[in-house]
């Protein structure tokens, strides 16, 4: 069966003045001021440019953009159930395939993307979400990770750090911490058991030039790709709302968020810090990490460490070593 | 020049499928009805038909894929059975509230517990009142054409509502019958290509489904109901159109049999309405005056229709092959849609009900003979003892 052709390559940008000046997700939308995904998906807009068909899952960026019949986006848009973002991109794709083979669409195959939340993603959404990738449909899935429920009033999904307060993981007398799990890797699983994919790349909105040049990469593939976004959210992890990029870059700075591409089977790392700083210091800006004891946060601590080693990151500043008291 | 074919009601729905020329399709294995999709991924894989065959993670996925793909200008196919129709629930009312026309075959099925593969109205029955086109066939033909007459009225721009095209399972969808395919040129000229007003086309964009405020949702309910409201004109106008072009003798959404002067009669949907026809003959023979009722639509209801051809009736046994628990009449969900059908008639017959079917059990002869017993007698007594009779499980009448 012919493949559609997608002959695009959309090139990688240098500096900041070099983003696209055009906008695809416009002004006047209601999302709360310093949001994160709504940052992420301006610059994922420009980055993919008008040729583009976005599929919204329910979640934050469905809720506080698509209210009262206005929607901000200048390209096609259309709403997914939370449950399946991965299975209506794989229908608009193979549909587009198909019109492009008989020849009643002309043109490209469009840029496909799902913007998913984390629930969207890794929870209720995981489904989907694999089988489009499973099944090798040219889409680009992104997580816009703000590691919560959050439109529904701010309760833990998979990707919800270890002791965070969240209206469903409220810290108390028996569960001191708050949530006791530790969060699930989505790029990881992505990249664990699907065989089609070819690009798997983590971002954040600290770093712009970066994540518009892993858009293009993922959309210059042909076949699936994911690409998970970090988006600090003010109301969500209660930091002030000027703070969006400073801990997004912290979130960096001190390995709770890992930047890496993987394409083909090759790692290949970026903005990894000479040496990390704790991650007290990311944690100390969120109100929601403010019930936490010194040994929580030594858990914590660990968790990173550990991921860290696993990704071959070396860890190079060990955290302190846990103070055990309480 | 048209053929004739034995062919189960699976592989006439796929032969229907091939010749709407659809162009995306999506599987999940479930019986009985997974033999409509073995049966097109064999024409895709031989290339009789150029379409995206894509297997859905589960029926959720199916009717999600094809909804992405009917959304984005694609004619789009799925289908199920039994728990899987209802592991989907979630999506049939953005499919059918966002006005996509595709459609999904039925080949229904008990639902859980416990296991049973029989056949059932009660999965498609239970997604009546999400805005979906709804109806059961009785032979593979049958389902054949309902098919191609569900494509044609579901993508008129008038009704632009998604289509449930059910055939019982087993009864149907596994024993063969004598199918007239026609050519694909005069299947061409009744349907024409698949059409949204408002495609996902970057050339052209659009938002599909942005969330209102509280004072929306009426209107767009509204406007749903509208849809089904102009339906039936629709279903008329076209299946006057498909019997002409076809060769068929299809009333849109009752056909009736042997009413002419018959005092109680039988309204029923489905396969059972074959033997229930076999029965209705037997008794006229020994003088019953009996005749029967057959109902084509479910959704949209033919409230006219049914009044009309019930009010000839002392008495009406509806023939319920689904259930509903708990509900006004005790057993199915039919007579609840007659009863209201018939508030407006002066003359109303008595009506009751009879539970018959279910876990896909057969409806032999001898019960629709019950049936016949239990409506003589109510018309003899002037009244119905109940509202519902579980066939086989009563004690004695």
């Amino acid at each position: 069966m012919a493949i559609a052709v997608k002959t695009q390559n959309l090139p990688p940008i240098k500096l900041i003045r070099n983003v696209p000046k055009e906008e695809y997700y416009v002004p006047g939308h209601r999302t709360c001021a310093g949001c994160g995904p709504a940052l992420q998906y301006k610059l994922v807009a420009k980055a993919a440019g008008p040729n583009t068909i976005f599929i919204g899952p329910t979640g934050c960026m469905y809720v506080a953009n698509a209210s009262y019949l206005c929607t901000p986006y200048t390209v096609p848009w259309m709403h997914a159930q939370i449950t399946n973002g991965g299975a209506i991109a794989s229908g608009i794709e193979a549909a587009y395939k198909v019109l492009l083979r008989k020849g009643k669409r002309t043109g490209e195959l469009p840029n496909i993307i799902v913007m998913a939340g984390d629930g969207g993603t890794v929870d209720i959404g995981l489904q989907a979400m694999s089988a489009m990738m499973y099944r090798a449909h040219d889409v680009l899935f992104i997580c816009y990770d703000n590691e919560a429920y959050t439109n529904t009033g701010i309760q833990t999904s998979p990707t919800t750090p270890y002791g965070a307060n969240t209206t469903f993981t409220p810290p108390g007398s028996a569960i001191p911490e708050g949530k006791t799990l530790f969060p699930k890797d989505a790029p990881q699983l992505v990249i664990g058991g699907h065989p089609a994919v070819k690009y798997v790349a983590t971002a954040s909105v600290a770093y712009p030039v970066d994540l518009i040049n892993k858009v293009r990469k993922g959309l210059n593939q042909q076949g699936p790709a994911f690409l998970h976004i970090h988006c600090p959210c003010p109301k969500g992890w209660k930091f002030d709302e000027a703070k969006t990029i400073e801990i997004a870059r912290l979130a960096i700075e001190t390995g709770m968020w890992n930047m890496y591409e993987w394409e083909d089977g090759v790692y290949r790392y970026q903005f990894r810090p000479k040496k990390y700083k704790p991650v007290r210091e990311y944690m100390k800006l969120q109100g929601r990490f403010a019930h936490l004891t010194e040994a929580h946060i030594a858990k914590q601590q660990a968790f990173v460490d550990a991921k860290l080693k696993v990704h071959g990151i070396p860890v190079e500043v060990p955290a302190p070593a846990p103070r055990t008291q309480q | 020049m048209a053929r004739e074919l034995m062919l189960s009601g699976c592989a006439a729905a796929a032969q229907a499928a091939k010749l709407a020329q659809v162009e995306v399709i999506c599987s999940y294995p479930i019986r009985p009805y997974s033999a409509i999709m073995m049966e097109l991924a064999k024409m895709v894989a031989n290339g009789e038909l150029d379409a995206e065959f894509i297997h859905g993670e589960g029926e959720h996925a199916q009717l999600s894929v094809v909804l992405g793909a009917a959304a984005a200008g694609a004619r789009a196919l799925t289908g199920s059975s039994g728990v899987g129709v209802t592991y989907a629930f979630e999506t049939y009312s953005p499919i059918a509230g966002g006005r996509i026309p595709l459609q999904m075959m039925i080949a229904d099925r008990a639902l859980d517990p416990p296991g049973d593969f029989g056949s059932e109205h009660t999965d498609a029955m239970s997604t009546r009142d999400q805005g979906w086109l709804l109806g059961w066939a009785e032979t593979p033909q049958e389902i054949f054409d309902n098919s191609l007459i569900n494509y044609r009225v579901g993508e008129d721009h008038r009704v632009l509502l998604p289509q449930m095209v059910c055939q019982d399972g087993y009864f149907v969808s596994h024993i063969p019958g004598k199918v007239v395919i026609p050519d694909q040129s005069q299947v061409d000229e009744f349907l024409p290509p698949y059409e949204l007003p408002h495609p996902l086309d970057p050339k052209r964009p659009v938002s599909h489904g942005p969330q209102i405020r509280p004072d929306q949702g009426t209107v767009m309910d509204m406007q749903r109901a509208q849809a089904m409201l102009d339906a039936p004109a629709v279903i008329a106008e076209v299946i006057d159109e498909y019997n002409r072009t076809f060769g068929r003798n299809y009333s849109p959404f009752v056909e009736e049999y042997m009413t002419d002067d018959a005092e109680i009669g039988l309204f029923i949907m489905g396969a059972h309405t074959m033997t229930a026809r076999h029965a209705v003959r037997h008794l006229r023979e020994q003088g019953v005056k009996i005749g029967l009722v057959k109902l084509r639509f479910v959704r949209p209801w033919p409230t006219q229709e049914v009044a009309q051809a019930l009010s000839k009736f002392k008495a009406v046994g509806v023939v319920e092959t689904s259930t509903s628990y708990g509900g006004a009449m005790r057993g199915g969900n039919l007579l609840h849609e007659v009863r209201a059908s018939l508030y407006e008639v002066a003359q109303r017959p008595l009506t009751t009900s009879f539970m018959a079917g279910l876990g896909g059990e057969m409806v032999p002869l001898k019960d629709f003979y019950y049936m016949a017993d239990i409506l003589s007698k109510a018309v003899k007594d002037g009244k119905t003892k109940k509202t519902v009779y579980w066939v086989g499980f009563e004690a004695e009448d």
